[in-house]
């Protein structure tokens, strides 16, 4: 009887779900948390629902396959589809449910079959993988304890860590841990190799990039045009002239999207909530609520504290190399709007800020969303594009490069010697999308990405 | 005896609601029994290495800078006691007692003994 009561309070809590991001996801996978209807988890342990929206490469199967054994029992796997272009079924990956459509059609799924879920209507989903230990641990006692070592042994296959020396000189463990490809605050598919000293990284290396094709539709892929410049318009841009209205509104939700997933880091996930109910409602010209929401950041102070020193990049470090609006952040006035006279008739100016840590970035990238609207409210039907180079919301857009190849290439040396927090902030303060690396600098397997990219 | 009674039955109650709030959870939600689900999460990569290691506790300065400042406070009961008897000299001289002191937080905190990691 109480497990039954309980039940039924449990079919009615919002779903937990754990989101694996893959390529070409029906919508931005934040968009999914931001009513409230459904709680969106870090890790798989809270969840009882796992999301696979969009289709995972194979190069992250096997992290699909570890993270959905330890989603809470009883657990579904929910696949999210495109309309446009439905994912294949994933190899060995068992989904109860597929739904193709909008969030709202996303959620109103996860709510019923939460409840189906909880109710026993529907069966859970058993584990993938095999129940054995990647090695026994060779200890002499009924534990595993005794023998030699601290341990006695190696526990589950998995050596001690080994000594290093510490900023102090001092010789102590150093833990080299994987994270990601699916750690929440990190760009799905983004995987560090890591050394870590208590919680300072000591060494980070980049795995290879697993999205194999760039998201980007090609110059010659058939479709309609008219829904390919909505989805896409910096992509489109390559191409061929776009309403810069469409481009700098297109500009403006980005940053705000990014200023959502940082506020929700810092733990601020009314004010995420908040930014993100601006970026659905957000029209040209109407610059007082993203203006009020800036004096609201600034003068709660919460964001800026968490973010200020962190991920310090030089002016000299960032010149040159087409990082948009990082270097911005770090007071160069980078921009290819500069050369474009469709935007210089409109009188732009880029904005750049000081500082160039995590705290600029975001303040930045939250000036150029206001200045985005105000653009978007003059420019008429001014239109953009057709050089094939384009100003995205991360950075300059070509078919050969794109921001994120540039800042993955400063990523490793950028966060050693860091406090994990830092790290984390600092990486997400950089927004990088892995999907939009072009294929050039898509690695092979076993090759370090930050090494090809550099090529 | 009798408050040595009520600290028993204090003691035997608080036991016994945690031992039965946790066969009750295990009850209703059996912890994880599968090798995966034994796995740390740190996206979806198992650790090739023990979680078992030492690492510098640099907060260790920050627990003596506390005991330092503790026992100052020790020393100020006496001195409260006393104080009205002794007038501004004991002011002055407990004034200067801290002022020692805040010299030396001042230098730990130039140190980097304050930051955390």
């Amino acid at each position: 009887m109480v497990r039954g009561w309980l039940a039924s309070l449990a079919a009615g809590a919002p779903p937990r779900v754990f989101l694996l991001e893959g390529a070409d996801p029906p919508a931005p996978a934040c968009l999914l948390g931001q009513n409230g209807a459904v709680e969106v988890v870090d890790a798989p342990r809270s969840a009882t629902l796992l999301v696979v929206a969009g289709v995972l490469p194979d190069a992250l199967l096997d992290a699909a396959r570890l993270i959905h054994d330890q989603v809470g029992r009883p657990r579904c796997t929910v696949q999210w589809t495109h309309p446009r272009a439905p994912a294949p079924p994933v190899a060995a990956f068992p989904v109860t449910c597929t739904v193709t459509g909008s969030v709202d059609d996303l959620v109103a799924s996860l709510i019923r079959l939460q409840a189906d879920l909880v109710r026993g209507a529907l069966t859970s989903e058993a584990p993938i993988l095999p129940d054995v230990e990647p090695a026994p641990w060779r200890g002499v006692g009924p534990y595993g304890q005794g023998g030699t070592g601290m341990t006695g042994g190696v526990p589950y296959g998995r050596p001690l860590a080994e000594t290093a020396a510490d900023r102090d000189g001092l010789k102590l463990d150093q833990l080299a841990i994987t994270v990601g490809p699916f750690f929440p605050p990190f760009p799905t598919g983004l995987a560090l190799e890591l050394r870590l000293q208590g919680d300072l990284v000591q060494h980070a290396t980049v795995h290879p990039n697993p999205f194999q094709v760039r998201s980007l539709p090609s110059s010659d892929e058939s479709g309609d045009e008219a829904e390919r410049e909505r989805d896409d318009p910096f992509g489109t841009a390559l191409d061929r002239p776009v309403a810069i209205a469409r481009l700098e509104m297109a500009r403006a939700r980005h940053h705000l999207l990014h200023l959502a997933r940082t506020l929700r880091l810092h733990g601020l996930d009314a004010l995420g909530r908040r930014a993100m109910s601006l970026r659905a409602g957000l029209r040209p010209g109407a610059v007082a609520p993203l203006c009020d929401l800036r004096q609201l950041l600034e003068r709660t102070r919460g964001l800026a504290i968490g973010t200020t020193g962190a991920g310090h990049l030089a002016e000299a470090t960032v010149r040159n190399r087409g990082l948009g609006p990082i270097a911005r952040a770090s007071g160069l006035a980078e921009d290819e709007r500069v050369e474009d006279p469709a935007y210089t008739a409109l009188g732009f100016v880029p904005v750049t800020h000081d500082g160039g840590d995590a705290c600029a970035r975001w303040r930045q990238r939250l000036a150029e969303a206001i200045q985005s609207v105000q653009l978007a409210a003059r420019a008429g039907e001014a239109r953009s594009g057709g050089a094939g180079r384009v100003e995205a919301p991360r950075g300059p857009l070509t078919r050969e490069s794109s921001a994120t190849a540039s800042a993955l290439v400063l990523l490793p040396s950028l966060l050693e010697g860091m406090e994990w927090g830092d790290a984390v902030a600092t990486v997400v303060s950089l927004d990088l999308d892995l999907r939009d690396l072009p294929p050039a600098s898509t690695a092979s397997a076993g090759q370090p990405t930050a090494a090809v990219v550099a090529a | 005896m009798a408050a040595l009674g009520g600290a028993l039955v204090v003691f035997l109650a608080g036991l016994v609601a945690w031992l039965g709030v946790r066969a009750l959870g295990d009850v209703l939600a059996p912890p994880g029994t599968t090798a995966a689900e034994r796995v740390p999460f740190t996206g979806g990569v198992p650790p090739t290495t023990h979680a078992w290691s030492r690492y510098h506790a640099r907060y260790y300065t920050m627990a003596l800078l506390f005991l330092a400042f503790d026992m100052e406070m020790v020393f100020m009961y006496p001195w409260a006691v006393v104080f009205v008897d002794e007038g501004i000299k004991a002011l002055v001289e407990m004034l200067m007692f801290i002022a020692i002191l805040l010299l030396g937080i001042l230098y730990a905190w130039r140190e980097g003994a304050l930051e955390w990691a």
